[in-house]
């Protein structure tokens, strides 16, 4: 055993060896000249200055994760973004101003090339082992990244067809070059650094050996204390090395932070009435109308809030597969779209409290075209354009041409969803459409609209930053199965569109196409959206605190401890505590509270009365 | 038609055990008021007068709103279209059925949110469901629906296997081995898993599910009709049909299989009531006949959900209670009355 270790440890210090003369050539690269650095210390910030530290915070997990690996097998579990957040790095984006903003580099600036950023790194910046944090670090990660060992062919593909090299200049300097030249290059290249003095020279065992190591880290929490199965404590760094910089500052006040596994989303509401853990999501109409109806509310003990966000949406709605013979007539689909008694649905079945998405791209910024509205529930309509293909009512109501009905067959994969469509169903009928529901398990419907198989689809797609049109619209992707463009949507100017959008690299340019491809998808019909939650609705115990605006655009959870971009806002308020402990064991009430906060609430959306829903 | 006096006997015997008799009627007034329905519980109207014409829309086509006078063309609102006529009092009128919703629709209000209590002004007399649409109507119509599914699984499942079963126990050997091993391996098949994956990645319609399970039911039947099967073939009328030629075929379906209808018939009223037990909780597990269907185990889903909505579990459990007790007393008086001991004579 002892021979084995120290036959390990000569591996190790050979292999540093290679990696400090491989270094040493990279060294020897010369720093352009012409470089225009780059910072931002003027973008508001948003922290509370109020806000103290201190507090233990409690929340609950489903499952205890696999791993704390972040890469190779089962490494994408729930608590990964835990893990993650507490990862920095070059450099971030401003959550409400979308500028770029300093993490692990103080400076950066752009190549002439367009596929190059350089980067200064903040000299103080450490690993939680105390470790310096140096370009090297970052030149490590491509090597990581491409490593086989790692098991990670998604990580081992990106880092290679995205990332072509990294160039280390010296300790603190160094650049990101991509493969290729393309639009909003900080989005690519703005990676991470990997402890090399951790991980050393990987080999094939690296899954297994690594597996309960918990990896050093740049963020403001390092995991401290573990249970396999049971808890996960971590605590703040007490001289974290980026707490005063400008946008960290009067962030990530917790001192310790624990997650407790509970198995059931119903039996975590139990611990959270018990103030077992602080905080818990109420978005879904059932909680926030009805399930929070009970004396802690009543009594002012837990808060509740409705945050609006100004993210890209979900674009969730129906998807007509215009390779389907019915639906390859453009006067059909439009009528199709009329037949959808979405606002109905949001009125009776979902409590007003969805709203109504008007098109594929909502909340994307400049780059929606937010003129665009949805086709509207509406009978005339549909008579007008059926008549104008050619359809007529049959004897049972329903549109009729060359003998075939109008009535197609509507995929989904969620039992929850079920009350919806049932609803949309008996609405189309007054229109004359029949839609045949058919529920399938999640992943299979998802299989079948891969492979283009349905007639209508009903599903969700998830968001980027910017809006991808090329997947779910372009011809290359249509009428061939495994692709997202699941309408099989295939139009020659639209291609051409999507083609200049895709190779532009002037962002005035890519809006204004941006702006005009939706306006031709509106003309081809294939999509109909449905609803869209611009929000976040959360409840809390009463003795923690939030910023006066408590959160930003991109805010998804209000009491996220750690997250760099929009995280670690809130705080621990120990007399606030200490009151309301004492108020209940004495029965004393406060007043209930429902805070509303619309400073983000998109614009578009501002017609619509509260006062009304509460 | 001549009916074999000991089958008049049986019958007989069975009118005679009151409880399973009672529930016989009950039972085949049940299925007959489900035939029925659409005159019961139904959004269209039984009669329609207006102008100096009668209408009477419950089987026909869609009647559109504007043959009313109303001004849409979909189908009328016969409840509105009710009301309507009662303001207007232009002596025209509609007779609605007594529950006036069918199974699909949703009644759904302002500033209301559904399930909706039971309430005889409404006339949705169990209440609705959690998206509008009346117990009533989903009861009655998924109570068709689970009735003949279970009829006719227990057809599929009793032609296979007895057919199967009795041709174990007359050929006998190699023959009876080998499907004795192939039910031994087909029944350690997980068949709840398997209809599961099934109905996953292709949702069944009704017959196909019926076929689904039928993959899996007809085993049961097989050892009891092999069994008695040894022992009839061994008896003096089968000796004396083969001796006069007949072919194996006929000697079981015509000598065999009539001998033992006794058997076969006490067994099927519990395979009804186990059918449906099967399809309500497919249903209720969500890999069911699909939605919109009306359904026990939808039901049963819902009212598990909204436990507070207690009009959905109550109206739907109290119904299952209802048609697998009459089912299981039916099943009891006939297993009484076809008792071998009162009628067989040993010699």
């Amino acid at each position: 055993m002892t021979f084995f270790c120290r036959m390990m440890r000569g591996l190790t210090i050979a292999a540093f060896l290679i990696a400090t003369l491989h270094g040493a050539t990279l060294i020897a690269a010369e720093l352009p000249s012409d470089i225009d650095w780059l910072t931002n210390d003027t973008d508001p910030v948003y922290a509370s200055p109020e806000a103290v530290k201190g507090g233990t915070f409690r929340d609950a997990i489903l499952s205890f994760p696999a791993t704390f690996r972040m890469v190779g097998p089962d490494s994408n579990n729930s608590f990964a973004g835990v893990l993650r957040s507490n990862q920095l790095g070059l450099i971030g984006i401003h959550p409400n101003t979308e500028n770029i903003i300093p993490e692990l580099a103080t400076h950066w600036a752009f190549g002439q090339d367009r596929k190059t950023m350089y980067f200064k790194l903040n000299p103080a910046a450490r690993w939680s082992d105390g470790q310096p944090v140096t370009a090297r670090d970052f030149a490590y990660t491509i090597e990581f990244m491409r490593s086989e060992h790692i098991v990670a062919p998604f990580y081992n593909d990106y880092y290679t067809r995205e990332i072509d090299q990294v160039i280390v200049y010296d300790d603190h300097t160094l650049a990101v070059v991509a493969t290729k030249a393309k639009p909003d290059l900080h989005l690519t290249l703005a990676i991470g650094p990997t402890p090399r003095h951790f991980y050393g020279e990987l080999d094939e065992d690296f899954v297994r050996k690594f597996n309960w190591k918990i990896e050093p880290n740049t963020g403001p929490y390092q995991i401290t204390e573990f249970a396999k199965g049971k808890s996960i404590k971590l605590k703040r760094k007490r001289d974290w090395w980026a707490a005063d910089l400008r946008y960290f500052k009067n962030r990530f006040n917790i001192n310790t932070v624990i997650y407790t596994v509970v198995r059931d989303f119903n039996l975590q509401w139990e611990y959270f009435k018990k103030a077992r853990i602080d905080t818990f999501p109420i978005t879904f109409p059932d909680f926030w109308h009805v399930k929070t109806d009970i004396p802690i509310f009543q009594n002012g003990y837990v808060n509740k809030i409705w945050f609006f966000n100004d993210t890209q949406q979900s674009a969730m709605g129906l998807w007509l597969n215009q390779d389907r013979e019915i639906f390859k007539d453009p006067n059909v689909r439009y009528a199709f779209a009329h037949a959808m008694s979405v606002e109905k649905v949001i009125e009776k079945v979902l409590r007003n409290d969805y709203f109504r998405l008007e098109h594929h791209y909502v909340g994307y910024g400049k780059y929606s075209n937010n003129a665009i509205k949805a086709r509207r529930f509406d009978l005339q309509k549909v008579d007008e354009y059926m008549k104008k293909a050619g359809w007529i009512r049959g004897a049972d109501g329903i549109w009729i041409k060359d003998g075939r009905r109008f009535s197609v067959e509507v995929t989904y994969g969620f039992e929850g969803h079920t009350p919806r469509l049932v609803v949309l169903k008996e609405e189309a009928k007054k229109a004359g459409i029949e839609l045949r529901l058919q529920k399938l398990d999640s992943a299979a419907s998802f299989k079948k609209f891969l492979e283009k198989k349905h007639d209508v689809a009903w599903m969700g797609w998830s968001t980027g930053l910017r809006p991808s049109f090329w997947q779910h619209y372009h011809s290359i992707n249509a009428h061939k199965p495994q692709t997202n463009n699941i309408t099989n949507t295939d139009d020659p100017e639209l291609d051409k569109m999507i083609d200049a959008y895709r190779n532009s690299l002037d962002e005035n340019e890519r809006i204004q196409l941006s702006l005009k491809i939706q306006e031709k998808l509106q003309e081809i019909g294939s999509f109909v959206p449905t609803f869209m939650v611009p929000y976040i609705r959360q409840a809390f115990w009463r003795w923690w605190r939030l910023p006066h605006i408590p959160g930003t655009k991109t805010t998804e959870n209000l009491f996220d401890p750690f997250g760099s971009s929009s995280g670690g806002l809130f705080w621990y308020d120990k007399d606030l505590h200490e009151e309301t402990k004492k108020a209940m064991k004495n029965k004393v009430k406060f007043p209930a509270v429902t805070l509303i906060e619309e400073t983000y609430k998109m614009k578009f959306l501002e017609n619509t009365k509260f006062s009304d829903i509460l | 038609m001549k009916i074999n006096p000991l089958t008049i006997k049986k019958i007989q015997r069975f009118k005679s055990i009151k409880r399973g008799y009672y529930s016989f009627i009950i039972f085949g007034l049940m299925i007959c008021v489900s035939l029925f329905a659409e005159l019961l519980v139904n959004n269209r109207a039984l009669i329609v007068h207006y102008g100096d014409r009668y209408f009477f829309p419950t089987y026909g086509d869609m009647i559109p709103g504007r043959t009313f006078g109303l001004d849409y063309d979909y189908e009328t609102n016969y409840r509105e279209l009710a009301k309507h006529f009662a303001q207007d009092g232009s002596g025209n009128w509609v007779l609605m059925p007594p529950v006036p919703y069918n199974a699909y629709e949703n009644d759904l209000r302002e500033d209301q949110f559904p399930p909706f209590p039971p309430s005889g002004q409404d006339r949705h007399y169990l209440g609705t469901d959690a998206v509008g649409r009346d117990v009533v109507a989903r009861l009655v119509y998924g109570f068709r629906i689970a009735i003949f599914f279970s009829l006719g699984l227990l057809l599929v499942n009793y032609t296979i296997g007895v057919s199967i079963g009795s041709a174990m126990g007359y050929f006998g050997g190699r023959f009876d081995l080998f499907f004795q091993r192939i039910i031994e391996i087909w029944s350690n098949v997980p068949f709840l898993y398997v209809i599961i994956i099934i109905s996953s990645i292709m949702v069944p319609n009704f017959f196909m599910l019926i076929l689904i399970m039928a993959f899996f039911g007809w085993i049961g039947i097989t050892w009891t009709m092999r069994t008695i099967t040894y022992k009839e073939r061994a008896r003096e009328y089968v000796l004396a049909a083969k001796g006069l030629g007949a072919s194996n075929i006929r000697i079981i379906f015509k000598h065999i299989i009539p001998n033992t209808i006794a058997i076969i018939v006490t067994f099927a009223p519990f395979a009804v009531s186990g059918g449906i037990v099967a399809l309500t909780s497919l249903d209720y597990l969500g890999f069911g006949l699909p939605p919109p269907t009306p359904s026990w185990g939808e039901l049963l889903q819902q009212g598990w959900t909204n436990l507070d909505a207690w009009w959905i579990s109550g109206s739907v459990i109290a119904a299952m209670i209802i048609t697998l007790v009459t089912v299981t007393f039916i099943g009891e008086a006939v297993r009484e009355a076809f008792d071998p001991k009162l009628h067989t004579v040993y010699e």
